[in-house]
């Protein structure tokens, strides 16, 4: 195991095949555009995206705000659900590992709920909140809820028997060892967790919005659609994607800092 | 120290001047071990004692032709060894079973990759699973199996491939100490039942007293060298406490560097 | 001997959780009856005292409503046309996509070429959440079949490749060792490493994939479509029908559970070896 030989040289070729590939995609992608072969009604080609990215920074039409607004809407309604789905599901996930009750009475409900794709609660969001802010926050707790659970309840129970036990001998009380034992041992399930439910807050966040909002950019992408604008759609598509990977990024950093922290 | 390659007993390894430097974090060399020369002889029961990361699994490793050395080179019956081969059998510390073989499907891989007949090869695998007492486990899965069981069949995957020598990588350093014992029995019962020349590493003194015909010990520390070679010529079945022994283990001991 | 005094522990546990606990009343299945009453009572409860207005139907209406549905042709086709015409556009894009990326994964995995000119590009898509393709595929492809398979496709993909590529990745590198040990070249390491050794990663990668699935499937179906349990939901929404929008989100559910038991079994069966781990 400990054998492993790191490269010293990555060959040259390697360096460059990335470069060469993600150009090559982009050359593609405007040429094919460019030439006509894929008609613009259907796509736009990078350039033209660019461009709308620098007109939409000012101008709020055609889908009635500024990009900003439009990211700062969905940045909201991200971060309301995640912090709920974390403060209900963590706390949940580690009672049901370890307090029975709450298991036998939680798990039956969660097992139901957790098969329904988060987007299908749309509708009866909208029928309970309207297409406020209230509905996709609830329907992005949903979504983030189901791994906090999980990993949780997995950390719990994964503390190893031994120390339980060694913790009993002690004479530590059930909730003692909970508190002291299980819900550190759990910590780093919990962290694997915060990257997993980011992933399905922001997936669903964009389903949401695609169906019930008046701004955000799962709306932005909608009304590139009904507009015919390929542009607006791509535009969407790439911001959701970029504010989604810088995101995660952050989440990654603040996960490695709270792991060095256990760590020592 | 190196023990001149003289006429009498045929010359099964040759080692000589090995070195070999590891790269770690980019740039950083560790050299791990140097100089070793070394020479086993047909049907040899040769041990390797050292503590913990003294060189002395890459040395094992460069012998199965699975590192190449940086300087210095191997021979096997007088030939190079220029890469891993079936003519030399390995014992892993960790077993490294295929999870996804039964106890068959492992013992019979080798002969497998070599095209032999379904038939031929099960009846071989039969032989060398019963010669490690296995025979009721053959459709078992490793997850199946004892710690002491899986390196059974680690050791049965080696040997029903007929190599020309067994290496072997700290094989029982996961055991606990009663099964460690009782490996070290059967190890030595194989062995004298199909006798084949061995190379056994091992952190563990007592284990190599009771195996070896000759213990090269190496130093405590990288780079590893060799520091000395002693000569066991008591007869087997040996006995842990037997005096002369404990007297020995006393000597080797004393040589020792304690690593903590 | 060793093993004797773990389980000696295991075994204190558990009389341990019997003793604090008090005998029936902290039965599992007892609580478990339990939740699940009192979960249809609240939802009951709630419906009739019309807490959400009119606007969240009881149990046994949505019931009543899945029959009545299951009889007559709504929208062209009965309940079972429904769940299928779904299913099968799941099953077509899923098919489609895991045949694809399974293989392609494990090829990246293997060929540091291969890696080094598609991992970029996919790691450009990969964080675009896949429900972000619904507009541009009905631009694409219209509103018929195919954008919807096309949504579900691109969703589902990037979980298989991921997993099919993680799995050879993380594979203990010593396995190959004994490979070549035995004899073997680099095709048997390939075959009878690489491949059996990543099964498992590749089913995990078909059941994330299958859940993403029936959430793409639902986007598309919401947003157009004539018939499918997600047509029953969105028919639901305009009509503002709870009854028929809860007897679609029970049908979903049912399918997407059923789906990755499949899945479970499916892997049961491939993958023998396999140490049954059990949690959530």
């Amino acid at each position: 195991m400990a054998y492993e030989e790191i490269a010293v040289n990555k060959p040259l070729i390697l360096k460059i095949l990335p470069f060469v590939s993600v150009g090559a995609f982009l050359l593609l992608w405007e040429w094919i555009v460019v030439s006509g072969t894929v008609p613009s009604v259907l796509l736009a080609p990078p350039s033209q995206v660019f461009t709308l990215f620098i007109n939409k920074l000012s101008e709020p039409n055609p889908d009635g705000a500024v990009l900003a607004v439009h990211a700062w809407t969905s940045l909201q309604e991200a971060f309301l659900g995640y912090g709920l789905s974390l403060l209900v599901g963590i706390p949940l996930g580690l009672a049901m590992g370890w307090f029975k009750v709450v298991e036998g009475l939680a798990r039956p409900i969660f097992e139901l709920i957790r098969p329904i794709p988060p987007i299908a609660w749309i509708p009866l969001t909208v029928f309970w909140f309207g297409i406020g802010l209230t509905g996709k926050v609830f329907i992005i707790w949903i979504a983030g809820i189901v791994p906090c659970v999980i990993n949780a309840y997995v950390g719990v129970r994964m503390t190893q028997p031994a120390l339980i036990q060694m913790a009993r001998t002690y004479g530590a009380t059930d909730w003692q060892i909970f508190c002291q034992l299980c819900i550190p041992s759990a910590l780093p399930m919990i962290f694997g967790a915060l990257q997993i439910a980011l992933a399905y807050c922001w997936t669903n966040l964009v389903g949401a919005e695609l169906l019930a909002a008046d701004t955000g950019l799962g709306y932005l992408i909608t009304m590139g659609g009904r507009l015919g604008r390929p542009d607006i759609v791509v535009l969407g598509m790439i911001s959701v994607g970029i504010s989604g990977a810088i995101l995660g990024f952050i989440i990654d950093c603040i996960e490695k800092k709270l792991l060095a922290g256990i760590r020592r | 120290m190196t023990t001149a390659g003289t006429a009498c007993p045929p010359l099964k390894i040759h080692c000589e001047d090995i070195s070999k430097t590891f790269i770690q974090k980019g740039h950083i060399g560790v050299p791990v071990v140097r100089d070793i020369n070394l020479d086993v002889e047909e049907n040899e029961f040769l041990v390797v004692l050292g503590p913990g990361q003294c060189g002395k699994s890459t040395l094992l490793r460069i012998i199965a032709g699975l590192e190449t050395p940086d300087t210095g080179y191997v021979t096997l019956d007088g030939d190079p060894v220029t890469g891993p081969g079936p003519d030399r059998g390995l014992v892993f510390q960790g077993y490294m079973l295929f999870a996804w073989e039964t106890v068959m499907g492992n013992v019979e891989m080798g002969l497998k990759l070599r095209g032999i007949p379904k038939k031929e090869r099960q009846a071989i695998a039969r032989h060398y699973i019963k010669l490690v007492g296995l025979e009721d486990f053959e459709k078992h899965y490793p997850h199946q199996l004892s710690g002491g069981m899986k390196q059974r069949v680690g050791i049965a995957r080696a040997y029903a491939n007929s190599p020309k020598v067994m290496l072997l990588d700290e094989p029982f350093g996961q055991l606990d100490a009663q099964t460690r014992m009782y490996m070290q029995h059967e190890t030595a019962r194989i062995w004298e039942h199909e006798k084949r020349t061995v190379i056994f590493v091992t952190n563990n003194i007592d284990e190599a007293l009771f195996l070896a015909d000759r213990i090269i010990l190496m130093e405590g520390k990288l780079p590893g060298r060799i520091k000395k070679e002693y000569v066991i010529d008591f007869p087997r079945p040996r006995d842990h406490a037997h005096k002369s022994i404990l007297e020995l283990r006393a000597v080797i001991t004393a040589e020792t560097e304690l690593v903590l | 001997m060793s093993s004797s005094i773990a389980n000696e522990t295991v075994g204190t546990a558990n009389a341990k959780e019997g003793i604090t606990l008090h005998g029936f009343l902290t039965n599992t299945w007892f609580l478990y009856a339990v939740s699940l009453c009192g979960f249809f009572f609240l939802w009951d409860r709630v419906a009739y005292l019309q807490i959400f207005g009119d606007s969240l139907a009881r149990p046994h209406v949505v019931a009543q409503k899945l029959y009545t549905l299951s009889q007559v042709k709504f929208a062209g086709t009965n309940l079972a046309g429904h769940i299928w015409a779904s299913t099968q556009r799941v099953l077509i894009g899923f098919g489609l996509a895991s045949v694809i990326a399974v293989p392609l994964g494990l090829f990246m995995s293997l060929n540091q070429h291969v890696n080094a000119l598609v991992k970029p590009i996919f790691d450009l898509f990969k964080p675009m959440p896949p429900i972000a393709w619904v507009s541009i595929s009905i631009l694409w492809f219209g509103i018929g079949e195919f954008s919807k398979i096309f949504i579900i496709a691109i969703g589902t993909f990037v979980p298989c490749l991921l997993n099919a590529y993680n799995g050879i990745r993380l594979i203990e590198p010593e396995l190959y060792d004994v490979i070549r040990v035995l004899g073997g070249n680099r095709k048997d390491e390939i075959f009878q490493v690489s491949f059996p050794a990543s099964f498992p990663a590749i089913f995990a990668g078909l059941q994330i994939s299958l859940s993403v699935a029936w959430t793409c499937l639902l986007a598309a179906e919401l947003m157009n479509a004539r018939n499918g349990m997600g047509f029953l939901i969105k028919r639901g929404m305009d009509t503002h029908d709870p009854a028929l929008v809860l007897g679609g989100m029970v049908l979903i559910a049912a399918m997407a559970w059923l789906s990755s038991l499949l899945i479970s079994l499916l892997e049961r069966k491939c993958c023998p070896w396999k140490r049954s781990i059990d949690n959530l």
